[in-house]
């Protein structure tokens, strides 16, 4: 029986939704699941995480993991991978993610895949599908080593509630912090925000909105529907939307359920994080704007005049 | 401080791909120099105007990359290896990373800088694992650099609850995000003199690789085929007054998607 080591997605002492899809699916597989949780005050999560499915916590608990720090949590990743005996390990799809399975992969001698959609187990082998070129094709992959480390795509499996595992709590040993590349601060992104990886629904701001005005418009249609406040590339450049809202190749791909494009005039880059999406409403002045070729559903027009229609007529329908 | 920067040349996304057969339609296809990278060039040409870095590039695969590499001369960098050789042809990212480690070890380099991924594979792996092959520290999707001294950078990076700043010992691998800088366009001046410039080519056994360390061996996956995208059809574009197409679209929002 495969074996799945997934590592759990922890920010700010929560379990994102990403491991309980992650299990799911080593579930769905019919493999064997473990779990790994690195960070800070975090032991209390264990039983959590065997509510999502897996059957062993490896747990790597200390002050000096509070910080993010690649190299000791890709040693703490391997010393699970070690113990669990696992053939596959999975990150969910993150920046920390992207960083550590490579290293992690380096370590093991095994091969690495990124922004997977899809695995199956073929006769004793791996083969996983994901996306290329700007998610322009897809490739299917041969796994040629016994392990596959992999980032999985935001979106690609689904969660299934009521999996329980089993709590078998393992403590890992503590790594040492990585004096070469000393991690001195990090400052952290507004607090109280819906985080875009999660939400429902996605409403996300273009160079349509020109200035500080037209964000703000943007927001508030955001803000009625409690959704995640994501942004194009040409609004974080202008200085308008901070980094982390960037949606797209740099920066957040995401699959809401709802994603709302207003003003986004829809470059490759930023399609390739969002086309994921089930249903897609864009606003745009340009009626060639190529956003239009993925949304389901385009509204021709200024967000100017536009959203505040569209707030009103949501409200309705919302009451 | 001596830099290197990795330069691939890979297919241009801008334009349509095809699939037929579980391959690449090569036919229409344009070759270009991987925009991170580009802006890696510029992230190095910056240390040379700043901090009097030397810089070289290299470049492994492609074919003819006298392109890309003449056009990275001509932002500004000093020096270009192309490493080139069949056995590369299905090369993954260890593959590259071992290689990598070669040309690092043989031209003693401080800092690595790679783009923090190529836009063929989207893979984001090569530059981190080089790092992991030279037991160098490492750090991605670096937004800024500063020099602090011969042997210490700060580099600030776009992580999961903010932006991460980091002290990197030399030497030392970073990968950049294209939010770092916006690569300079070349000068005619620096295009003339790009021109004249050599660039130096060698094949694996050059650099003390044999073909059995990067060929299909050596390879830990393999693309065993490409399948066309599942494109998203466009839907219904709704044009005419907007108090009457926005109630429209909300109300097939509720009854036809039904995601209110």
């Amino acid at each position: 029986m495969a074996k799945v080591l997934v590592i759990a997605d922890i920010k700010q002492g929560v379990l994102k939704g990403s491991t309980l899809e992650l299990l799911s699916k080593a579930r769905a597989i019919g493999a064997e699941t473990a779990v790994v949780a690195i960070g800070n005050n975090i032991s209390s999560l264990a039983a959590d995480l065997a509510k999502a499915g897996s059957d062993t916590q490896y747990i790597a608990d200390d002050a000096g993991l509070d910080l993010f720090s690649a190299g000791p949590y890709a040693s703490c990743v391997v010393d699970a991978a070690k113990q669990s005996n696992a053939d596959m390990i999975w990150f969910g799809f993150s920046e920390g993610g992207k960083a550590v399975a490579p290293r992690v992969a380096a370590q093991l001698g095994a091969a690495c895949a990124t922004e997977i959609t899809d695995v199956t187990l073929t006769n004793g082998g791996i083969e996983i599908v994901r996306p290329a070129i700007a998610n322009k094709v897809m490739q299917r992959v041969k796994v040629n080593t016994k392990q596959l480390v992999a980032v999985v795509r935001a979106g690609a499996f689904q969660a299934v509630e009521g999996n329980t595992g089993k709590e078998n709590v393992v403590k890992l040993a503590i790594p040492a912090a990585d004096l070469k590349a000393v991690i001195k601060e990090i400052v952290s992104d507004a607090t109280g925000e819906i985080d875009l990886a999660d939400a429902d629904i996605v409403v996300s701001v273009g160079r349509g909105a020109k200035d500080q005005a037209g964000v703000n418009l943007v927001k508030e249609l955001a803000n009625d529907l409690k959704a995640g406040f994501g942004s194009s590339r040409a609004m974080v450049d202008g200085g308008f939307m901070a980094h982390n809202k960037q949606v797209g190749q740099t920066g957040k791909i995401v699959a809401p359920t709802l994603y709302m494009a207003m003003g986004i005039s829809g470059a490759i880059q930023h399609l390739a994080g969002m086309n994921g999406s089930k249903v897609i409403l864009a606003v745009n002045k340009d009626p060639e704007a190529p956003i239009f070729n993925v949304a389901d559903y385009g509204i021709v027009g200024d967000l100017f005049e536009v959203v505040p229609i569209l707030r009103e007529e949501l409200k309705k329908i919302r009451k | 401080m001596k830099i290197l920067t990795t330069v691939k040349k890979v297919v241009d996304v801008e334009l349509n791909i095809h699939v037929k057969d579980g391959a690449i339609v090569e036919d229409g296809l344009q070759y270009v120099i991987n925009a991170w990278d580009e802006n890696a060039v510029e992230a190095a040409v910056q240390l040379k105007e700043k901090n009097n870095a030397e810089t070289t590039l290299v470049s492994l695969g492609g074919g003819d990359n006298a392109d890309i590499i003449r056009k990275c001369y001509a932002m500004g960098i000093d020096e270009g290896i192309h490493v080139d050789d069949p056995a590369l042809a299905k090369a993954d990212s260890a593959v590259y990373a071992n290689v990598l480690k070669k040309v690092v070890e043989k031209g003693g380099y401080d800092l690595v800088i790679t783009g923090k991924q190529a836009q063929d594979t989207d893979s984001g792996q090569t530059g981190i694992m080089l790092a992991e092959a030279l037991g160098y520290p490492c750090v991605s999707n670096v937004v800024s650099i500063d020099v602090l001294d011969d042997t210490h950078i700060k580099v600030s990076r776009l992580g999961d609850s903010g932006t991460e700043i980091i002290e990197l010992a030399l030497p030392g691998v970073i990968t950049v995000s294209d939010s770092i800088n916006e690569p300079r366009l070349p000068a005619m001046r620096g295009i003339m003199m790009a021109k004249k410039k050599k660039i130096d080519s060698m094949d694996l056994a050059g650099l003390g690789i044999s073909g059995a360390e990067a060929g299909s061996n050596a390879l830990k996956s393999e693309v065993v085929e490409f399948m066309a995208s599942k494109t998203r059809k466009a839907g219904r574009k709704f044009e005419g007054d907007a108090a009457k197409i926005t109630a429209e679209v909300v109300g097939l929002l509720a009854t036809e998607a039904k995601v209110f």
